[in-house]
């Protein structure tokens, strides 16, 4: 076998690996319900705003807790606490996509991302609270 | 329905029509012309230059209908004229003139004849210099012409069916149910239009959208170039053109990039100047895929190898282009990116794909029909030759174009793996550290070829000479990479090989320029935009890799939300409140919310903010200086919301980056408070406005002026700790007591008497106190900043890259070929 054909190949073994190893990081879509069935692992779930329910944020006490409820995709209303300050609007959003993960009934967030029904083309708003 | 509509302006929509059609008809004639001058060009000589002929008149004709498509909507826009959909939903009475042309990349159509724009003045420069080759090059730009003019056609075949749409729909038009249209005078009550998103109300945002898609139009002539040496198989005379043409197009498309970076980092709050998103992506990687072509193209103008590979990945490149519109505007992308635009709907989904099956196919085809004649070279390259590691090289871009589009894309293959595997897949929970993993060793591997390839020879390299000369350079590196990684307490494995490997790019590349080049500077171009890449890489590594909020623990206490883990806190604490006039220390400043300022002709609130840098011993003040982060408070259609703009201040070493991310409810600020009720138990903090309070216990010892102790009273006192912000302590001592059976309170009051406390009842049984506490809504912001160190060298990293790529390009042009004559 020559050289070059065995750098080829150790380059296309490294990157069918990594290729492979990229799909363990992608996440999948849940409830709040399977959520809770793995407490303290990262999901997404997709709800929206619980029409009627409670929203805590006051900037006063601490300018990173903000607290609402969601009825995700089946129907469930849970509590939601994200660690940040309450993101704009929404109370318009039509529907909330957060990441993060169920510890006891409450969901922890760390990302909230929003569609709202907005005038402008750029009708999405997304609040990450990365450092 | 016959309504005679009063105060339109119809005159320059019609005129616009007439330009949109003629825009495409020009196109269409071009194309065929030059495809008939290209068929012709060896049977019929005479014919073939009459066609050459029309396609260059369709050409000119179809630019001036561009043109004026481009003037008229600038007219509509600039004169407000809102019965025009357009203008209508992009831009409002208040616009300052300078973003005006921002609104012309805010909507669907406005981008597609931005590009069209790009592609013409590009294509007339092709015309005139493309020799022997104008006819079949022009006939492919002239096609992808034709395919962008479909874009703003706006023919509608049903309600839902519609062939591209027209900048110059009239708004009763476009929502022909809306009552409102029914009255003639409808014009009276359309008084503003509905403006410009903030986030393009920026000067970045005028100048980043047409430099981004001057190289996305840039990337068509290499495709052109490509598809032409195909079509007459004939695989040497495209070589220089398309290589000086990829120089440019990886120049414009990498100034684009940075541009949209420097936006993100200078107008967006997610703290950064890359963040993954899917838009940044999809440009991101036909750059990608253009360098590893450019590089390829090297490789077989040398050799005569990798023939077929640099072909492939012209094609994908411009391909790609096509794909990230596909993926920015058709709204697939759906939840997943921050700034994708809104569908468009089913039209353009389908439209956009029909366009990329049509160039794909024709490539492929003429592939597979001269895939026997193609270059090829039998003899096997040797390991130690230049072309062979920037082969290599090539690839590793390649497959990291792979893996960011296969990840990026996730919307648009989620739904065959759910049918396949029932699961609904999902974006990586943390995007940023799904591709930083992956992609850190890219660029490890990357910085390592770019500067080592220079040191190699094309064909055979003295193998000797490579090694003792990689081995100072290997020298040199490590001690930079140790002075930087103790100064810069880098130590996580992966980061400090990535440093040593972008030293080693660093310094080999200036070494190669300087004592191999001799400094030469047309000769520098591919060692420049070698260094740029080091440089870029180092920059983006020191700027993350020790970018650090500073804003967290400024009250001193971590707020006791003990249910959560301390790392959670840790992360999330990211924002501090700054009351009106008290300072707070932030990172290695004294920070002091001054107020905010409103000025009449800009929309913007400003947000007044103090620091103050003191000398640790003596306290004397060293630096200080004032940043105004900035927000548009209750912007138009979101009442109640707010879009805040950071601002930093900048030093040759590190920026200190701002924002605002909430501020009080100016409605509120005057709003007299009633008492807020408060249950603790000893050891409870409440948390007041300008600190918090603890509650330490009851005593019975009475010590009050205002109160008279009389027989038979029960009188109790609440032992309370105030820690202001500020980091001072006082007690607070309101009393309790019941006289003849009724309840009686002594206030007692702090920050400034405006804070009221009242110990209101006693629970014996659960040990605790009731406290009625009123306060003022202070004014006050909340804020986050973040300390970004080294940014500046991967600005002056991408500049050096850039300049690289304009070398190389100007030296390729001025160069005359051995054989060939210019072209």
């Amino acid at each position: 076998m020559k050289k070059s054909h065995i750098v080829l190949l150790v380059l296309v073994a490294a990157a069918v690996t990594i290729i492979i190893s990229m799909f363990g990081d992608f996440s999948t879509y849940e409830t709040f319900a399977s959520a809770a069935q793995d407490q303290g692992k990262q999901y997404h779930v997709i709800g929206e705003l619980a029409k009627g329910k409670s929203m805590e944020y006051d900037p006063l006490k601490d300018p990173n807790h903000f607290s609402f409820y969601v009825q995700d995709k089946s129907g469930n209303v849970n509590q939601v606490v994200f660690k940040g300050a309450k993101p704009t609007d929404i109370e318009k959003s039509e529907q909330i996509v957060m990441t993060g993960y169920m510890e006891g009934d409450v969901f922890h967030c760390s990302k909230i991302q929003m569609k709202c029904p907005s005038k402008y083309e750029n009708d999405k708003v997304a609040v990450a609270n990365q450092g | 329905m016959d309504t005679q509509y009063i105060g339109e302006h119809l005159g320059p929509g019609q005129l616009g029509h007439f330009f949109v059609i003629l825009s495409f008809a020009g196109a269409l004639f071009s194309a065929f012309s030059y495809f008939r001058a290209a068929n012709t060009e060896t049977s019929d000589r005479q014919g073939s230059s009459a066609w050459l002929l029309m396609g260059r008149n369709g050409f000119v004709i179809h630019t001036a209908a561009v043109l004026g498509i481009f003037f008229t909507l600038y007219y509509i826009i600039a004169n407000h004229l809102f019965e025009y959909h357009y203008a209508w939903k992009h831009s409002d009475l208040s616009l300052s003139p300078k973003y005006l042309l921002s609104c012309f990349w805010e909507g669907q159509e406005g981008s597609f004849l931005l590009w069209s724009f790009w592609h013409s003045v590009l294509g007339l420069v092709v015309m005139f210099t493309a020799r022997n080759m104008e006819s079949r090059v022009m006939a492919i730009i002239a096609l992808v012409q034709v395919a962008l003019a479909t874009m703003l056609l706006g023919f509608y075949l049903g309600p839902d069916i519609n062939i591209g749409s027209s900048p110059f729909l009239l708004l009763r038009d476009k929502m022909v149910d809306a009552p409102i249209f029914s009255q003639p005078n409808y014009m009276e009550f359309i008084k503003d239009g509905n403006g410009l998103n903030i986030l393009l109300q920026n000067y970045w945002m005028v100048i980043h959208p047409p430099v981004l898609f001057l190289g996305f139009s840039a990337t068509l002539i290499p495709f052109a170039y490509a598809i032409a040496a195909l079509w007459k198989g004939d695989y040497k005379q495209w070589i220089r053109p398309t290589w000086i043409w990829s120089l440019f197009a990886g120049a414009a498309l990498g100034t684009g990039i940075m541009m949209g970076g420097a936006w993100a980092y200078e107008s967006l709050t997610f703290g950064g100047y890359w963040a993954w998103d899917p838009v940044e992506n999809a440009s991101l990687v036909p750059w990608l895929t253009l360098v590893a072509a450019l590089h390829t193209l090297i490789v077989f103008k040398v050799t005569g190898r990798a023939y077929i590979i640099t072909a492939i990945l012209f094609v994908l490149t411009y391909g790609l282009v096509w794909y990230s519109t596909f993926l920015t505007r058709t709204g697939v992308l759906g939840d997943t990116s921050v700034h994708a635009f809104t569908g468009e709907g089913a039209s353009l989904y389908w439209h956009l794909l029909i366009v990329i099956g049509v160039l794909m196919v024709i490539s492929i085809a003429l592939l597979a029909k001269r895939w026997k004649g193609l270059p090829r070279v039998k003899a096997e390259e040797q390991v130690s030759s230049r072309e062979f590691w920037m082969f290599i090289g090539s690839f590793v871009l390649f497959l990291s174009a792979v893996q960011i589009i296969i990840s990026t894309s996730i919307p648009v293959w989620a739904p065959l793996a759910k049918w396949i595997s029932g699961k609904e897949i999902a974006p990586p929970v943390d995007p940023v550290a799904h591709y930083n993993n992956i992609q850190v060793w890219v660029a490890i591997v990357l910085a390592l070829l770019s500067a080592a390839v220079l040191y190699l020879r094309f064909k055979t390299t003295d193998i000797k000479v490579f090694w003792r000369r990689i081995t100072i350079v290997t020298a040199i590196a490590i001690v930079v990479t140790l002075v930087i990684g103790f100064a810069q307490k880098i130590s996580t494995l992966q980061y400090v090989i990535l440093l040593f490997t972008s030293c080693f790019a660093i310094v080999a590349t200036i070494n190669y320029a300087v004592s191999i080049q001799k400094m030469k500077l047309m000769k520098l171009g591919a060692s420049l935009t070698h260094l740029g890449f080091g440089l870029s890489l180092l920059g983006i590594l020191l700027s993350s890799y020790n970018k650090e909020v500073i804003s967290y623990n400024t009250t001193g206490v971590i707020i006791p939300y003990g249910e959560d883990k301390m790392e959670n806190i840790r992360e999330s604490m990211q924002n501090v409140i700054l009351y009106k006039g008290i300072t707070v220390p932030i990172g290695e400043y004294d920070v002091t919310y001054l107020g905010d300022s409103i000025s009449a002709n800009d929309p913007r609130t400003f947000y007044k903010v103090y620091y103050q840098r003191r000398d640790s011993v003596t306290g004397q003040v060293k630096e200080a200086f004032t940043l105004y982060p900035d927000a548009f408070v209750n912007p138009k259609g979101q009442e109640g919301g707010m879009s805040a703009n950071p601002d930093s201040k900048h030093y040759l070493t590190k920026d200190v980056f701002t924002y605002v991310t909430s501020v009080i409810d100016p409605a509120k600020r005057e709003d007299t408070n009633a008492y807020k009720k408060h249950v603790v138990k000893i050891g409870d903090t409440v948390f007041v406005n300008r600190g918090y309070v603890v509650f330490r216990g009851f005593t019975t010892e009475v010590n009050n002026p205002n109160y008279a102790p009389e027989p038979g009273d029960i009188a109790v006192t609440a032992q309370l700790s105030l820690r202001s912000l500020g980091g001072d302590s006082m007690n607070v001592a309101p009393i309790y007591y019941i006289r003849k059976n009724f309840e009686h309170y002594i206030e007692d009051t702090i920050a400034d008497k405006r804070t009221y406390v009242r110990l209101s009842k006693i629970l014996p049984e659960q040990n605790a106190a009731e406290l009625m506490i009123r306060q003022p809504d202070e004014d006050y912001i909340v804020m986050k900043a973040i300390l970004f160190p080294y940014i500046n060298v991967l600005w002056l990293g991408i500049v050096v890259m850039v300049c690289g790529f304009f070398i190389s390009m100007v030296n390729r042009i001025t160069k005359k070929e051995k054989a060939a004559k210019p072209y």
